[in-house]
């Protein structure tokens, strides 16, 4: 049997077994997810589609499944999904200005042997293309991070219903700093643990410190962590902020609606 | 109160003050470190273009590539301040080349007369600060601290990769296990102090992966890792299998701990807020928990591992590389990462359920 097939088998039964009826549903989601990632690398195969643009779009269907397909639809995910996409429209601009000016786009040169054996002059934009890949790494933990605020903030607004905008959003903004850390250490462990190859490559061919430190394969992975914790920090108020004002405002038009209760 | 809010101005103040010059001092030095660097660096003063046609590669791939002429003044060594001319030519999609304009700073290549490679050391120092102020803006003292467990986790891989490098004696296997248990114990303790949660939720991390690490080496054992392209890892100086067992370990490590916090930490809350409650209730409660966060955490690592493909999948497609085989070759690992990545978090929802229940069973038998 293949190895993935057999661990993909193994995570299922766990989430089945753990999770039940929303680990069979995660599960799910998980593949559907891999299917957009896929078919949106495909779309991004003709020159004049735009990546970044797909990849905004990729993000939305991505969140979308991840919030809508596992919880159901309601404020809290749509709060999440809401943040999430600021976050990231947000982000992108950052992350495009970045890539250009490091120009970290494209192949470096320690990357593998395709390189010789394939032509590289293939017609896509790969400035754009190193940018998608950025946002894309990042946008699980976004998600992650907008649904483990917006679900307790609107539990604080429920069990308080007359708690000001302000001290809401303060509210939030404590449990975003609670999982702050967290978020960022799952990010950075899981990029230390894909990077691994590369970091002893570098101690085994004694680069010296300079050479890391510009080499595009380094620079590459070191802006694509700090941005993705970037992501991860921004979205905390974010949806503190849409949240606080949403859910207030909820209770503003309740009371417009029975006036005399 | 007054006293107490007044000091703390002062701090922030002082906090900032410092922040403050640290960034501008770093960004000085970042813009003239020209003297520290041996290859030479190449400030692009003036760019012409020379040529530009269209090019066809053998899979009809339509590209322009352009000549240009480059000018630029030497900025370090003891050609320092004279000008150099040199060619360099790109194409439009810019795979591996690069498009130069007045303002870049370059590092020859070796035969002194071409594009070595882009001095790259101000952006990621700029990008580096840009996270730190965002991180200690949105966390304070705790954004402060998750900044110091990054650094020093940072160090203490580096540290255990170097030890590994110069014993080859020692298994990359044994150095990584006792770096996940220095990891694990140091990250929890400072995101969330010396209690009972904390010593939960490291003892949770630690079942929770080395039980999905050895799911995951039965597994491979077991399917003679059949589907799995070790030929297509980059950057290899040592058996692919060992660093990749090894990235496997440490890569699932920062989620694990997270799912191992948050179970431990709401779990001692419930407890705390009702010392009666039954051990039943709070069993449930803490599933409740763990099938709320599991979509998304197994999300996280997946998009993490899968993203960084894509510039090499493209190449494959472009290349007129068939679906399957471009799949399999660049994605077998990163979805094994994933997917075991995946059974770790999985697996640490009941460990560390269980293990909070026993810590808080005992507290509730000397209550």
């Amino acid at each position: 049997m293949n190895t993935l097939t057999l661990l993909a088998i193994i995570l299922f039964v766990l989430m089945a077994w753990i999770g039940g009826k929303k680990g069979i549903k995660s599960f799910i989601a998980l593949f559907i997810n891999f299917l957009i990632l896929i078919l949106t690398v495909i779309i991004m195969n003709d020159p004049n589609a735009p990546p970044v643009l797909l990849t905004i779009i990729a993000c939305g269907l991505i969140s979308a499944v991840s919030l809508f397909f596992i919880n159901d639809v309601n404020n809290k995910t749509v709060l999440a999904f809401f943040s999430t996409i600021v976050t990231i429209v947000g982000l992108i601009f950052f992350i495009i200005i970045m890539t250009e000016q490091s120009m970290i786009h494209g192949f470096g040169e320690e990357e593998s042997d395709e390189l010789t054996i394939y032509s590289v002059h293939i017609g896509l934009n790969f400035v754009q293309i190193a940018s998608s890949v950025i946002i894309m790494s990042t946008i699980g933990a976004i998600v992650d991070t907008a649904i483990s605020i917006t679900s307790p903030m609107r539990e604080i607004r429920e069990q308080n219903p007359d708690i000001s905008r302000k001290d809401l959003f303060l509210a939030g903004i404590h449990i975003g700093r609670d999982i702050l850390g967290t978020s960022t250490n799952t990010l950075f462990f899981a990029f230390f643990g894909g990077y691994m190859g590369l970091i002893i490559w570098f101690k085994d061919l004694d680069y010296s410190l300079g050479d890391i430190v510009n080499a595009k394969v380094f620079s590459d992975e070191m802006i694509t962590i700090l941005t993705s914790g970037m992501g991860v920090a921004l979205v905390i108020p974010v949806a503190a902020a849409m949240s606080a004002y949403y859910l207030t405002r909820e209770k503003t038009k309740e009371i417009d609606e029975h006036p005399k209760k | 109160m007054y006293k107490w809010m007044k000091n703390r101005t002062k701090a922030q103040l002082i906090t900032v003050t410092l922040l403050c010059v640290a960034f501008l001092a770093s960004l000085v030095f970042v813009h003239h470190n020209h003297a520290f660097y041996d290859r030479t660096i190449v400030k692009v003063t003036e760019v012409e273009e020379l040529d530009r046609e269209v090019i066809l590669d053998e899979h009809e791939n339509e590209d322009v590539r352009v000549t240009q002429q480059v000018t630029g003044i030497h900025q370090n060594g003891e050609t320092r301040g004279e000008t150099i001319t040199l060619t360099n030519h790109y194409s439009e999609s810019l795979g591996v080349d690069y498009q130069l304009s007045a303002g870049n700073e370059i590092f020859l290549a070796n035969d002194g007369e071409s594009v070595g490679d882009i001095k790259r050391d101000k952006y990621l120092v700029f990008v580096a600060w840009i996270f730190l102020l965002i991180l200690l803006a949105v966390g304070k003292t705790r954004g402060a601290l998750s900044a110091i467990s990054l650094a020093v986790n940072g160090i203490i891989l580096s540290t255990a990769l170097d030890i590994y490098l110069h014993n080859p004696n020692l298994s990359l296997f044994v150095i990584s296990g006792i770096s996940i248990v220095i990891f694990t114990v140091l990250s929890l303790l400072l995101a969330t102090g010396f209690n009972e949660k904390t010593y939960t939720a490291i003892i949770a991390t630690l079942i929770g992966t080395f039980a999905s690490l050895a799911i995951a080496y039965l597994a491979l054992v077991i399917t003679g890792e059949q589907g799995l392209r070790y030929e297509e890892m980059s950057f290899l100086t040592r058996s692919p299998q060992t660093v990749f067992m090894a990235g496997l370990l440490i890569g699932s490590l920062g989620a694990v701990m997270d799912v191992a916090i948050t179970l431990s930490s709401s779990m001692f809350e419930m407890f705390e807020k009702n010392h009666h409650m039954k051990i039943a209730t709070l069993k449930k409660a803490g599933y409740e928990i763990g099938k709320d966060i599991m979509g998304t955490m197994t999300n996280i690592l997946f998009f993490a591992y899968v993203s960084g493909s894509i510039p090499m999948l493209l190449l494959y497609f472009k290349n007129g590389s068939p679906l399957d085989f471009t799949l399999s070759m660049n994605l077998s690992l990163e979805l094994a990462r994933a997917l075991a990545g995946g059974i770790g978090i999985v697996l640490t929802i009941p460990i560390a359920i269980y293990i909070s229940l026993f810590f808080i069973k005992r507290k509730q038998v000397s209550v």
